[in-house]
């Protein structure tokens, strides 16, 4: 009979649904939405006054749509004061705390006439209002610049001169070694990572600017795959390369689709009688 | 004796030099040691005899050690015999390079697989051929070592913690051309074909990639291990064959699953990046050429210490990791793409369709080069392709004016006088191992060059076809069971590939083959004009100069295209025989209607300020050759403001380069604009600007004097790059538009080329560029700044001049110029950053290692090595390696140091990557410390022995090396007999056992009258030399050719102070110019380095028990390593008889004749007694008394130098 899974009781699942769905729709279709969530309420509320435990989806929505069209305006009232009527209460009115007054500043704007009164009061003045400031911006991104400048090469001499002082130095000059001294070389056994390897400083901006170009191994079903028999004399003309167009579009997950030989597992040598 | 074939083969057919046919191999390679850095294995070839009897088996084979050889399952006897390991084998005096070259040529002749010949010979037992008419297939099963391989297999073993896996050791097999001998015996031709079977075993760990199709893998029983089996059904020459093996990460490429990529650990997000492109040009290639890729796989293997940066086998190529990088990386995008483009070119050809014969190189390579060139037009646009059109094309006339011709397709006739096609070079291009390497880059060049021409000839279209229908041919035989020639359609050949053009378009065209492949060099065109008002034509003046090196007349037609006011007309003139002068009718009456527009040739139509031109002429430009039809040199004479309209308003980039390199003559406001301009046009092609800037960084120096406003370019890069609201600040960088990018990092750079009138570069230029720097701000770029910072640097060092320096001071910190300080601070402080923030590749500290040296050549710093000595080490990034070597190279040079350029033949010698091997000879030759045209306290006898034993013996496990070591000789020392060489006791081999004396033959007179050698010969009298020292030239050579056949064994060396009398006799003669006779000599010398080498046929040596190759190998290396004296040993001996064919003496001079030959008998006479004592002997000397009289009219092979020793099992010389 009733579907257990929808309550009746727990219409506030639906509503929770459709509440966190539809977040960024527009103002008519919340309208509609809401009109429709408060006809659900009702048609939920007279079925739990008819004895209902739980209704199926399907019929909450058959019966809220049957309401919604042939709704007669006139018997209202008086199905309004049945008796038996369920009444819903209204939410409770939270008092919000009253916040000491600290601080009012200027005067608070009144509301305009089209605002109940019982809306809350107007900021004070100084939040919503732009205060002019008095500072050159022309001059700003110079010295910005100025000083991203020397704050970075300020940086990196003292760091640069701590590691030489700390560390093995080289020098260009016979007379004075202290000046202009460099960090001594030193030979690394993989030379090519540090060089081919971006930094992790530069990683990050990689990763923020290239987030989209994510390229993900791909796979198409239809792909003829290389079948690689054991038998050296097989044609092997049949089974080349896709044609020129066919880019496999349709992504798989799993990178064990991909019929390759590298990807094959190892297999278990076999046990052999030796003559 | 085996005649190598190398004519274009009239008969359509492939012949194979070999008695046997070769249709299957087996490698199987059980065990890599990457600790010992050995390799164990064996290798099983199925060969069908093509002739009854077949008793000798030639294969090839190099440094490996050969176990036992067996043959159908009984045990073989071989010879083992590799006279490339030391060329000249007596320790002779002489250093001669005319010598060293025919010598050189002779060993790779006697081993070389295309003539059918082999280091190693087996004797086929006689069971298996005593069988009768029967032909059986024979199984040549050869067991084989590598222990420390010198070449053919690379190991890079980084010495850091853990497994050999952790560590990221890796081998992988390189060469130059077919070098495969080198780590497996096997036929080493690209035109002998098989099927093959290749089974690695190898660390579980690692994996090997290999050629073909991995089958399986396996591991072994104590599960440590794994098999690696491939089988590549597709015949394959073996010189295609490679390997790799490393603890790789592995990629399949998302595009293509047959396609595996390879790369060393931890580099795989590079990987991934680096690849996501190649999908495209596969496309590309199947797409043009119509046909599939033909192998069923395709592998790339990234790995360290690379041999060369790209290097193709088949199904698979072997790339430098170097060529990896992150999306960051802007610049070497295009690079790393073109890398993988020529690689995949050369997998159709080069791999999969190989080559008849060496002669037959050049079609492989202008296949591949020319296809790639359509990428690169399909992919980096036209004018990108253009633009290296021309770039190709002036670096190969470059080259070939300077150093002669580069001939495509050689023809070696049989012996007759046209032996040596390229007499004019130091080395013979007879085979690919003798080759210089930038001879052999000039002629891939070349190649794809004339490939164009012929596209031009006969369409794009047909040339496609017949790329198509070599390709189909081939695979159709490739799908073939092995059939008797079936598998020779797979190699193509000059006949064949020209055959097919003339199938395919009709046409002929023989003229243009004749002209640029059968005969090296290139044209040289002048061109002048003036125009005719009466007549209303353009006279037109075309010279050629064909008596230079390296040109060529040229006969035909060419296309010469003129601008005039109504419009762009090209004619096509005739160049014949003698007619200079062209007349071409103008098709502009005048300038009457002025406002009317300009159509140019594309179309388009344009508005010109037409005040500059000249008011009679309707001449706008005139373009000689637009379309780069001719291999040629253009210089052509036009008024400078003919230049700048061709530079503004001709949308060719080649005609806009060709005008920015003409106004570098015409300093003028208007040319200062026109550039100007150019660097302001966005549409305008960002290599044309690029170089715009340094062409107004040259004409604003020219114009010092006059010059007004801001330095050039300031104000166009402060509007351009920097901030509007503070234009001396750079804005932050972005690099979203690349041709910005690339003139943003050019512009300084040619900026700082500025000088003023003390000639010093404007210290605001110098600001601006130390600002640039100070506000380079790289936060919110998508790409690395690296390039452009590294540009940075470059511009400081070019903003360097010399310093001002008071006599001899010793550069000190406190005499520093202040301009200096800042410069040298900027340097420190970046190079110090690199090492905590390291860039891609290290440009930054390539460039503060080049800046560091500009600075202590200019003597603001002191001038010392030993920072870039440190920073050439092993263990640094391989370009900032070859930067710091290049600048001690230079310090070499500019100090004279004996003592660096010892250090850095030390390095060639010894050092582990090959690539940084042969950068320091070439870099050497490139900027000798001295030539062989002047004087040097380096030039000293020391140094010679050490660079001939470097060549003769020391690189002969890497071909690339020794002739890079052939090329460094050539440059240091010339031709001939080296001028600092002592010379007395040359002059005679002294021969102690039979105490005898005789002229020791490789002495050639640098030139002079060739009189003098007889006169010397018949007075045989030791003539003192001290009181001719400053005698006439002529005295001078009379005297050293004197000196030189004194006589007689009783006759001490002269003193040293003689000797030293001499060297400073002899310097200046090497250093005078040649005279007119000495050609001559040259060619009559060069008919007799005819080499003859017994080949082993000739041999009756015994054979029959087999041996263990292990003891000779062994007992050679000891020759190697131990100084032989002459006289103390047979070869002593066999040098006086062996070096005789090779006497440079005249043939001219009757008498000289005579002498010779009396000579030659005098050897035989000794020879006589030799035969009593040893037996084995006489056989060699029979034969060389019957060559002697074919020598003058036969070509054959001489009796080489190499030949002299061959390492032979004990029981083959007993």
């Amino acid at each position: 009979m009733a579907d257990p899974a929808v309550m009746a009781g727990g219409f506030s699942a639906i509503v929770g649904r459709s509440g966190c769905g539809k977040a960024t729709s527009s103002p008519a279709e919340n309208y509609q939405l809401a009109r429709r969530r408060t006809l659900q309420v009702v048609v939920s509320s007279l079925l739990t006054e008819c004895g209902f435990e739980s209704a199926e989806k399907a019929t909450v929505e058959s019966l809220t749509e049957m309401i919604q069209s042939c709704f007669n305006v006139d018997t209202l009232p008086g199905y309004a004061k049945r008796s038996q009527r369920m009444v819903i209460t209204a939410p409770p009115v939270t008092n919000a705390p009253v916040i000491p007054k600290a601080l009012i500043a200027g005067q608070k704007r009144t509301h305009p006439s089209h605002i109940p009164s019982h809306f809350p009061e107007f900021p004070d003045p100084h939040t919503y209002i732009k205060t002019p400031t008095f500072r050159e911006p022309v001059s700003d991104y110079q010295v910005v610049r100025e000083k991203a400048a020397s704050q970075r090469r300020d940086v990196e001499r003292a760091l640069t001169r701590f590691m030489a002082k700390t560390g093995e130095t080289q020098s260009l000059f016979k007379d004075d070694v202290t000046a202009f001294p460099l960090i001594a070389e030193r030979p690394s056994s993989i030379p090519y990572l540090s060089a081919l390897l971006p930094s992790e400083l530069e990683l990050q901006t990689l990763e923020e600017t290239d987030s989209s170009e994510q390229d993900d191994q791909t796979d198409s079903e239809n792909t003829p795959v290389n079948n690689l028999n054991d038998d050296p004399g097989a044609d092997k003309e049949n089974s080349v390369l896709p044609a020129g167009g066919m880019v496999p579009l349709v992504k798989v997950s799993e990178e064990n689709m991909i019929d390759n030989p590298y990807l094959r597992p190892v297999k278990k040598p076999k046990v052999r009688r030796k003559k | 004796m085996h005649e190598i074939k190398m004519n274009r083969k009239k008969d359509k057919g492939f012949e194979s030099p070999r008695p046997f046919k070769l249709t299957h191999q087996v490698v199987c390679i059980n065990n890599i040691n990457f600790q010992r850095k050995s390799v164990i294995g064996f290798v099983e070839l199925t060969i069908f005899p093509t002739v009854v009897n077949l008793n000798r088996i030639k294969l090839n084979s190099k440094q490996c050690r050969i176990y036992r050889v067996r043959v159908n399952d009984l045990e073989a006897p071989f010879i083992y015999n590799d006279p490339t390991l030391e060329v000249c084998h007596h320790e002779s005096k002489q250093r001669n390079l005319n010598y060293f070259s025919s010598a050189y040529t002779a060993a790779v002749s006697a081993v070389d697989p295309d003539a059918g010949h082999g280091e190693l010979v087996i004797k086929v037992p006689s069971e298996l051929w005593k069988q009768g008419d029967e032909m059986n297939v024979l199984k040549v099963y050869i067991e084989f070592s590598l222990d420390q391989p010198k070449g053919g297999l690379h190991f890079v073993v980084p010495d850091v913690e853990g497994s050999m896996a952790e560590r990221g050791a890796h081998v992988f097999s390189f060469g130059y051309q077919n070098s495969t001998r080198f780590w497996f015996p096997c036929v080493d031709s690209y035109s002998e074909l098989c099927t093959w079977k290749l089974e690695f075993t190898v660390d579980a760990s690692m994996v090997a990639v290999s050629c073909g199709d991995l089958v399986e893998t396996v591991y072994t029983h104590d599960m440590r291990k794994k098999t690696f089996h491939y089988v590549l059904p597709i015949p394959t020459a073996a010189s295609n064959i490679s390997l790799s093996v490393g603890p790789f990460e592995i990629l399949v490429d998302p595009y293509m699953h047959e396609v595996t990529h390879f790369c060393l650990p931890q580099l795989l997000p590079l990987l991934k990046h680096s690849m996501s492109y190649l999908h495209e040009i596969f496309e590309f290639y199947e797409e043009i050429l119509t046909c599939r890729y033909p192998y069923s796989c395709f592998k790339t293997v990234f790995v360290d210490e690379a041999y060369v940066q790209v290097s193709s086998y088949a199904s698979m190529s072997i790339f430098s990791t170097n060529l990896l990088h992150s999306a960051l990386i802007i610049d070497q995008t295009p690079l790393t793409r073109q890398c993988l483009a020529q690689a995949l070119a050369q997998q159709f050809f080069g791999c999969f369709i190989s080559r008849m014969s060496w002669a037959d190189e050049w079609v492989l390579k202008g296949i591949s080069g020319y296809i790639y060139g359509l990428y690169l037009k399909k992919t980096f646009g036209v004018n990108q392709y253009r633009h290296w059109i021309k770039e190709e094309l002036d670096k190969m006339v470059e080259y070939e004016l300077k150093m002669g011709g580069v001939l495509l397709h050689p023809t070696f006739g049989g012996g007759k006088d046209k032996d040596n096609p390229t007499p004019h070079l130091h080395f013979s291009i007879k085979h690919p191992h003798t080759l210089s390497w930038k001879y052999y880059k000039m002629f891939q060049c070349k190649a794809h060059l004339v490939m164009r021409l012929i596209e031009n000839r006969i369409s794009m279209e047909f040339m496609l076809q017949v790329f198509n229908k070599l390709l189909s041919l081939a695979s159709t035989a490739s799908s073939q069971k092995y059939q008797s020639h079936m598998w020779s359609q797979m190699l193509v050949s000059t006949h064949s590939f020209l055959k097919s053009i003339s199938n395919v378009s009709g046409k002929d065209i023989g003229p243009l083959i004749k002209q640029w492949v059968d005969q090296s060099a290139v044209v040289k065109f002048f061109g002048s004009f003036a125009f005719n008002r009466k007549r209303n034509v353009l006279e037109l003046e075309i010279r050629q100069d064909y008596t230079s090196s390296g040109t060529q007349k040229y006969v035909g037609p060419i296309k010469v295209t003129v601008q005039e006011l109504d419009g762009s007309f090209n004619h096509t003139l005739q160049i014949e025989e003698n007619s200079l002068k062209h007349d071409i009718p103008c098709h502009s009456k005048s300038r009457r209607n002025k406002k009317k527009k300009i159509p140019l040739m594309n179309g388009e139509e344009v508005d010109m300020d037409l005040s500059a031109m000249d008011a009679d002429s309707p001449l706008l430009w005139i373009r000689i050759d637009p379309d780069m039809s001719i291999l040629r040199k253009v210089e052509f004479e036009q008024a400078d403001f003919m230049w700048q309209y061709q530079l503004r308003y001709e949308r060719d980039v080649v005609a806009q380069e060709e005008s920015i390199l003409a106004l570098e003559k015409f300093p003028t406001p208007a040319s200062r604009l026109a550039l100007t301009d150019i660097l302001e046009q966005d549409q305008c092609f960002y290599k044309v600007r690029q170089g715009a800037c340094f062409c107004l960084a040259k004409i604003a120096n020219s114009m010092m004097s006059t010059w007004t406003g801001p330095p050039a370019m300031k104000s166009l890069f402060t509007r351009m790059f920097c901030c509007k609201s503070c234009p001396n600040i750079v804005k932050t960088n972005t690099f979203i538009s690349f041709q910005s990018y690339f003139l943003q990092k050019t512009m300084p750079v040619a900026m700082a080329q500025l000088r003023d009138i003390q000639n010093l570069c404007p210290k605001d230029v110098l600001n601006f560029i130390l600002d640039l720097i100070k506000y380079n701000d790289n936060r919110k770029n998508k790409f690395s700044d690296n390039y452009y910072r590294a540009e940075l640097i470059d511009a400081l060092t070019n903003s360097l001049t010399p310093a001002i320096s008071i006599s001899n001071e010793v550069r000190t910190v406190d005499n520093l110029n202040g301009d200096v300080r800042l410069i040298l601070e900027e340097i420190t402080r970046s190079l110090n950053m690199e090492k905590l923030l390291p860039s891609y590749r290290n440009t930054i500290t390539v460039s503060c290692l080049r800046a560091i040296r500009m600075l202590q050549k200019n003597g603001h710093i002191p001038s010392d090595p030993s920072l870039f000595k440190s920073y050439a080490e092993y263990g640094h990034f391989v370009d900032v390696r070859v930067a710091a070597l290049e600048a001690v190279v230079d310090y070499t040079r500019v100090d004279r140091s004996s003592v660096e350029l010892q250090w850095l033949l030390n390095m060639v010698q010894n050092d582990p990557a090959h690539y940084v091997r042969h950068k320091i000879l070439s870099m050497l030759g490139k900027n000798p410390p001295f030539t062989k045209a002047a004087e040097s306290p380096l030039c000293n006898e020391a140094l010679v022995d050490q660079l001939w034993k470097l060549m003769n013996s020391g690189t002969s496990h890497d071909w690339r090396l020794r002739c890079d070591a052939v090329n460094l000789y050539y440059t240091l020392f010339g031709l001939t007999r080296p001028s600092c060489l002592p010379l007395p006791e040359l002059g005679l081999v002294l021969n102690l056992k039979e105490k005898k004396a005789v002229l020791n033959p490789t002495i050639k007179p640098e030139q002079g009258p060739d009189t003098t050698e007889m006169t010397g010969n018949t007075m045989g009298v030791h003539i003192p030399v001290m009181g001719f020292t400053s005698s006439l030239d002529e005295g001078l050579i009379t005297m050293e050719t004197v000196s030189s056949v004194s006589m007689s064994s009783g006759v001490a060396p002269p003193p040293q102070g003689l000797k030293r009398k001499l060297d400073s006799v002899v310097g200046p003669l090497g250093s005078s110019p040649p005279e007119p006779g000495q050609v001559l000599q040259e060619e009559d010398s060069s008919k007799k380095f005819k080499i003859r080498f017994n080949t082993m046929e000739e041999d009756e040596i015994d054979m029959e028990s087999p041996h263990d190759s292990q003891a000779f190998i062994h007992h050679h290396l000891n020759i190697l390593e131990r100084p032989s004296t002459p006289g103390k040993e047979p070869p002593a001996v066999d040098q006086a008889v062996l070096s005789l064919p090779v006497t440079p003496l005249p043939s001219s001079f009757s008498k000289e004749s005579t002498s010779s030959s009396k000579h030659s008998g005098h050897h035989h006479h000794h020879h006589e007694h030799k035969k009593k004592k040893k037996k084995k002997h006489k056989h060699k000397h029979k034969h060389k008394h019957e060559s002697k009289d074919k020598e003058r009219d036969s070509h054959a092979f001489s009796n080489s130098p190499a030949s002299g020793r061959s390492v032979r099992s004990p029981s083959m010389s007993d």
